[in-house]
C-alpha cells in the first residue's frame, strides 16, 4: 500500500448554506470517510484553520494569508492509502467537496527509508 | 489508523436545523431579543465551525451539547467586541468563554423555546409573517427552504424577516424572562399560529417526501413544546395535536407516485400510518377530559371518524355532518365549513337536495370559484348528472391554479365521460 495525500481546495460560502444544507453535507462527507475506513483506505485527516500566515524571502517577510476567499485556499487535507495513484485518484473522486465546487489535488507521499525500485 | 466508526450515528435528523431553534431560544432568552441578528449570526458560525471540523470524522458525543456551548461562546465574544451593552451588567463574572460546558436541562430548553415562540406569535405581526418568523428562528429554516415550503419568492421572504425582527427587536427582555410567560389570551394565538403552519405544510404537499411535509412535523414539534410547558387550556393544545397527527396518517396514501391527489375515496388505506393514528387517538383521549371544546376538537374528531372507517363506504357521514354543523355554530364566518359538511351529506342523502343548498347559500361565494365549482360537480356526478358534472369540472379546471389541482379535475372530467 502506498500513502497519498489529499488537499482539499474549497471556496464554498458557508455563509450561504442553511442549516440542513450544512448537516447535508457533513454526513455526505463523513458517510464517504466511513466507506474508505471500512475498505481500509484511510489514514488521517483534518481541517485547516482559515487563518494563518505566509513567510517570503531572506528578510523573511510575514505576510497574513491564506486568503479563505481564493480558490487556492487549503481548507484541509487526507492521507489515504491505495496501491496507485489510479485507485487514489479514483477514491477521491467519490471526495464530497466536489459537489460544492471544490477541488483536490492528489499526491504520492515518497517513503524515503524505501529502497528506490 | 484512527478510530473513526459511529461518527454518522451521533447525528440526529435535522439536528443542526432542530439545534439552530433551541440556540436562538436560550440564547435570546439569556441575552436579550435586541441581540437577535447577533445571536443568529453567532448560530451560523456555529454551524460553520461544527461542519468544518466534524466532516473529518470528529463529531462529538454530545453533538447538541456542543453546539449550545460554541454558540453561547461566540455570542458572549461578539457581544465583548460590539462594546453595545454594559457587560458588568449583563453578563456574571462566573460567565465567561472559559467556562468548560454549558450544561442546560431540557426543561430550560423546552420553556425558553416557548417564550421565543411567543414572542414570534403576536398580533403586531401578520398571520403569514409570524409563520415566515417561526419557521426561520425556531425551525432553523433558511431563507430558499421557506420560500420554497410556502410557495414565495426568496426575496419576499427576505423582506418579511427583516420587518419581523426589527419588531421582535422591541420586545422588552422581560417578555421572556418573566415566571410565568403565559396567559390564557396569549395561547389561543400560538395555537392558531401551529394550526396554520401545519395548513401550510399540508396544503402545498407536492411529495410524499421533502420539504413539505417538513412544516407538518414542525408544527407538531413546536406544539408538543406548548403541550409539554403549558399547563393551561391543555385540552385544547392536545386536540391540536390529535388533529395534526390524524391528518399526518393519510399522507402516505394521500398522493400517486406522480404526484397526483387522491381523494378519500381514491386512497389506498392501509398505506395510512398506524402510528400516527394511535398517537392521535392517545392525544384525542386526553382533549376530551375536561368540559373544554375547540375548533380543533371538532377537526380532530372528523379526522378520527374517516381514520376508523375500515373502507370509503364504511365512513359515518351522519356524525361528520353533525360535528360540521357544530363547527359552523363556532365559526359563521368560515364558509368552507358549510361546503365541506354539505359534501359530507351527499354522501348519505339526496345529492340534488344538496344542490339545491350549495346553490342556495349566499355565503359560499367567499370560496374560491375552482373549489365551488368542483363541488358543485361533485353533486351533479352522484345525482348522475355527467354532462352537467362535467361541465362544472371544466369550469372549475380553468379557474384551478395550480397543476395538480388541474390534474385532479382532469381525471373527475373523464371519469364523467
Amino acid at each position: 500500500m502506498k500513502e497519498f495525500l489529499l488537499l482539499l481546495r474549497e471556496s464554498t460560502d458557508l455563509t450561504q448554506m442553511t442549516p440542513e444544507e450544512m448537516q447535508a453535507d457533513m454526513q455526505a462527507h463523513l458517510q464517504w470517510m466511513e466507506e474508505l475506513v471500512q475498505k481500509g483506505h484511510f489514514k488521517a485527516g483534518n481541517p485547516l484553520d482559515t487563518e494563518g500566515r505566509h513567510i517570503r524571502g531572506t528578510n523573511r517577510l510575514v505576510t497574513d494569508g491564506p486568503y479563505v476567499e481564493s480558490k487556492e485556499c487549503i481548507s484541509g487535507f487526507y492521507f489515504l492509502l491505495a496501491s496507485s495513484l489510479e485507485e487514489a485518484t479514483t477514491i477521491a473522486s467519490g471526495c464530497p467537496a466536489l459537489n460544492n465546487g471544490g477541488m483536490v489535488e492528489i499526491r504520492e507521499v515518497i517513503e524515503t527509508h524505501a529502497a528506490e525500485g | 489508523m484512527q478510530q473513526k466508526d459511529n461518527q454518522l450515528e451521533k447525528l440526529t435528523a435535522h439536528l443542526f436545523r432542530e439545534n439552530a431553534g433551541k440556540m436562538a431560544a436560550v440564547l435570546s432568552r439569556r441575552f436579550g431579543l435586541e441581540q437577535l441578528d447577533t445571536i443568529l449570526d453567532c448560530i451560523q458560525d456555529t454551524f460553520e465551525a461544527a461542519l468544518t471540523r466534524w466532516r473529518y470524522g470528529n463529531v462529538p458525543d454530545n453533538p447538541a451539547a456542543w453546539l449550545m456551548t460554541v454558540s453561547r461562546n461566540k455570542l458572549i465574544n461578539a457581544l465583548k467586541r460590539n462594546a453595545r451593552m454594559n457587560l458588568e451588567e449583563t453578563i456574571t463574572t462566573q460567565e465567561t468563554t472559559t467556562q468548560p460546558d454549558f450544561v442546560i436541562d431540557e426543561q430550560h430548553i423546552l420553556d425558553s423555546q416557548l417564550r421565543l415562540l411567543l414572542a414570534c406569535c403576536q398580533p403586531v405581526i401578520s398571520e403569514k409573517n409570524q409563520i415566515i418568523l417561526t419557521l426561520h428562528i425556531l425551525c432553523g429554516f433558511g431563507l430558499p427552504e421557506i420560500a420554497n415550503a410556502l410557495r414565495m419568492q426568496q426575496e419576499t421572504v427576505k423582506k418579511s424577516l427583516t420587518r419581523s425582527k426589527a419588531l421582535l427587536r422591541q420586545q422588552p427582555l422581560q417578555q421572556l424572562t418573566q415566571a410565568s410567560p403565559i396567559d390564557g389570551d396569549r395561547l389561543p394565538l400560538v395555537l392558531t399560529i401551529l394550526y396554520l403552519l401545519f395548513n401550510e405544510g399540508y396544503k402545498t404537499t407536492r411529495k410524499a417526501k421533502g420539504i413539505d411535509p417538513d412544516l407538518c412535523y414542525e408544527a407538531i414539534r413546536l406544539t408538543r413544546i406548548v403541550f409539554d410547558t403549558v399547563t393551561i387550556n391543555r385540552e385544547q393544545t392536545a386536540a391540536l395535536l390529535a388533529l395534526q397527527f390524524l391528518t399526518l396518517s393519510r399522507f402516505p396514501a394521500r398522493l400517486t407516485d406522480a404526484g397526483e391527489w387522491l381523494s378519500l375515496e381514491e386512497q389506498n388505506r392501509d398505506l395510512w400510518d398506524q402510528r400516527m393514528i394511535t398517537e392521535g387517538f392517545f392525544y384525542l383521549r386526553k382533549a376530551t377530559q375536561g368540559k373544554q371544546i375547540s375548533r380543533y376538537h371538532f377537526e380532530a374528531l372528523i379526522s378520527s371518524i374517516h381514520c376508523c372507517a375500515k373502507m370509503f363506504g364504511d365512513t359515518d357521514w351522519p356524525s361528520i355532518v353533525m360535528l360540521y354543523r357544530q363547527l359552523e355554530q363556532l365559526h359563521p364566518e368560515d364558509a368552507s365549513l358549510t361546503l365541506n359538511r354539505i359534501i359530507a351529506g351527499s354522501y348519505y342523502s339526496d345529492p340534488l337536495d344538496c344542490l339545491h343548498e350549495l346553490n342556495g347559500t349566499a355565503s359560499l361565494h367567499q370560496i374560491p370559484g375552482f373549489l365551488l365549482e368542483a363541488a358543485r360537480g361533485h353533486l351533479l356526478q352522484r345525482a348522475g348528472l355527467y354532462a352537467d358534472a362535467a361541465n362544472a369540472y371544466l369550469l372549475a379546471k380553468s379557474l384551478a391554479q395550480s397543476p395538480v389541482d388541474q390534474c385532479f379535475l382532469e381525471k373527475k372530467i373523464k371519469a364523467c365521460g
